[in-house]
């Protein structure tokens, strides 16, 4: 196991390297790019020239790149063109907030979505499977960012239970306020992925209990739960186990529009501001660590299998 | 091509004998027409009347007015052109890419299979949003940097399925037929394996819509879509949501719009792939009679 991982972590070097250096690319593509920003809108054409050479864009893009991956190696990914604070800083600042709200909405999709998925794989085609089945397909198909909005309405402006816009405040440092603050981010993150939870593991237990396994279990009289929830339940999580890694970009991507609608300070608003203020260094950096973190995902889920399924072996 | 419509025919009516994806087609049918048709209507989206600014929905404004007292309702319809611009652009870049890539990774299965699923992969493996982002933060923010990035982020869906589709397909007697008589790899490809993966390839495109339209409204909502003052869905939530004490139905109204318009490509998108999954195990004779 120890051998498949670090060789999976070393697979994922390359990929890394083609990644940063396709963002390096792109970046580089853009007229003016980061000069036009160091320089400021209206920079005269010896100021232009003054940055281009005392920043060292006048060199070949490739070796601009190994000068830049050569310090990232190191830790050092430069500076903010704006704030002009060290990028990895910045990040470092967001990361926790982004990966507390990540795990609040994950435990609301699971509390959610495991039991929608059993409630109408119990009984395909019944009532109560295709009320079920409709909630999942209002949770995939309704924006995050609207049901957003909709739930500050109710909770923000309408009861004024919770506040509108969310801080970010350690869970260990004072949980009260932690809660108040990610009970609406983390509800609407958490019922977009419990409608991808609810409607694959409904598939996929609807799959196994037509196996033979489930009607020799039957026959040899075990009660119905223990075939839900102890047979059936472990066979099918293995795809959707595939499927929620698969999920994860999108995961991602709802992430940032989540945190965009609660003003919630994670890494994808540091994304966005970084989009918006035109940051090269800070948008690089972002995209890298983003990248990292669902590559890590997915490696986890991987290992996830072979806890899950004993037969899965890892060399 | 006769072949093709009426199959195509006979899907649509199979589709409309549902209610949930027959009241889907005719919301979606309004949309269009409205898109289409903006222009007839007595409504202007730019027009600006900064008094009557923030007014809730009334019997002159259906919808309310916004920050700027233009009409909300006007924008709504003239968003539903931006939104179906963006979803029928990019469906198309998508199949003009994805589909090509797709059959000739699946007609040779050979190194040319290789490379392009590998490319393929990478896409797959870039969230979403993220691509679209930057290249967006390279492109400019633009109608065509929209279409562009939401159209890219289509691409792997169509690949994968016409690979899948032409790999089923490309050892059967009617093909081996074409290829004895000579017919060369490129009429293969699109006068004899494109017809016969039309379907799939069309419910792909539908499914691909709903996820291009959430995709447009989420840049727009985050500042980085189709530049205003081009009306779009996703810019309107943008800025309604700054408005949410004042005037409620600003960013509520636009936004049950977005997600029915979503709701019901999702919903015809899920009963066409049904119908012809069934029409798949049918035609197997698998699993008849697999109801518990």
């Amino acid at each position: 196991m120890t051998a498949y991982v670090l060789r999976r972590l070393a697979q994922m070097l390359p990929v890394l390297l083609i990644a940063s250096f396709a963002i390096f690319a792109m970046i580089y593509a853009v007229p003016g790019g980061p000069v036009a920003v160091i320089a400021g809108e209206n920079a005269t054409a010896e100021e232009v020239a003054e940055v281009t050479r005392r920043f060292g864009f006048d060199r070949p893009m490739v070796v601009q790149y190994a000068d830049w991956l050569g310090r990232a190696l190191t830790g050092d990914f430069g500076l903010s063109l704006h704030s002009r604070q060290p990028v990895l800083q910045l990040i470092g600042e967001r990361l926790p907030a982004t990966l507390q709200l990540a795990l609040c909405a994950i435990i609301v999709a699971l509390v959610i979505g495991i039991p929608v998925a059993i409630a109408s794989a119990v009984r395909p085609n019944s009532w109560l499977d295709r009320v079920l089945s409709g909630w999942s397909a209002l949770a995939l198909g309704v924006p995050t960012f609207w049901l957003g909005i909709l739930l500050i309405l109710l909770f923000a402006v309408e009861l004024r239970w919770l506040p509108s816009a969310s801080r970010y405040v350690p869970l260990w440092q004072a949980p009260l306020d932690a809660v108040r603050s990610l009970v609406l981010p983390a509800l609407t993150l958490g019922v977009y992925v419990s409608g991808v939870l609810g409607r694959f593991l409904r598939a996929s237990l609807i799959g196994e209990a037509r196996a033979d396994y489930v009607r020799t279990a039957r026959a040899k009289g075990v009660p119905e739960k223990r075939i839900v929830g102890l047979h059936i339940m472990r066979n099918a999580l293995l795809p959707f186990v595939t499927i929620v890694g698969l999920m994860m970009a999108h995961f991602i991507g709802g992430a940032v529009v989540t945190e965009a609608v609660f003003t919630y300070p994670g890494l994808g608003r540091l994304l966005i501001q970084a989009i918006t203020t035109r940051d090269y260094p800070l948008i690089q950096g972002c995209i890298l660590v983003i990248l990292i973190a669902y590559m890590l995902i997915n490696l986890a889920v991987d290992m996830l299998y072979a806890w899950i399924d004993p037969r899965i072996e890892y060399r | 091509m006769t072949e093709t419509l009426a199959a195509l025919g006979s899907l649509l009516r199979r589709l409309l004998a549902r209610r949930g994806p027959a009241l889907s087609l005719v919301f979606l049918t309004l949309v269009a027409l409205a898109a289409t048709f903006a222009g007839l209507l007595p409504l202007d989206p730019l027009a600006q009347s900064i008094a009557d600014s923030l007014k809730p929905p009334s019997a002159e404004s259906w919808f309310g007015t916004d920050e700027l007292g233009r009409d909300i309702l006007a924008r709504v319809v003239y968003g539903a052109r931006t939104s179906l611009i963006t979803a029928f652009g990019a469906v198309l870049i998508a199949a003009l890419v994805g589909i090509p890539v797709g059959l000739i990774a699946g007609f040779y299965g050979d190194w040319r299979d290789s490379l392009l699923m590998r490319c393929i992969d990478v896409l797959l493996a870039l969230p979403n949003i993220l691509f679209a982002m930057a290249l967006i933060a390279v492109l400019g923010r633009s109608q065509g940097a929209a279409l562009i990035a939401v159209g890219i982020a289509g691409i792997p869906g169509f690949a994968r399925i016409a690979r899948a589709q032409v790999m089923a397909l490309r050892q059967l007697d009617f093909v081996m037929a074409v290829r004895s008589f000579g017919g060369r790899p490129g009429y293969i490809m699109v006068r004899t394996l494109l017809p016969n993966i039309l379907s799939p390839l069309v419910v792909q495109a539908i499914v691909l819509a709903s996820i291009a339209i959430l995709l447009e409204a989420a840049l727009a909502f985050l500042g980085v879509g189709v530049p205003p003052p081009t009306p779009s869905w996703g810019e309107m939530l943008r800025t309604g949501k700054s408005y949410l004490y004042e005037a409620p139905s600003y960013a509520v109204l636009p936004g049950l719009v977005l997600t029915l318009t979503i709701l019901s490509f999702d919903t015809i998108g899920r009963a066409l792939t049904a119908i012809l999954d069934r029409d798949e195990t049918d035609a197997s004779g698998a699993t008849i009679g697999g109801r518990r």
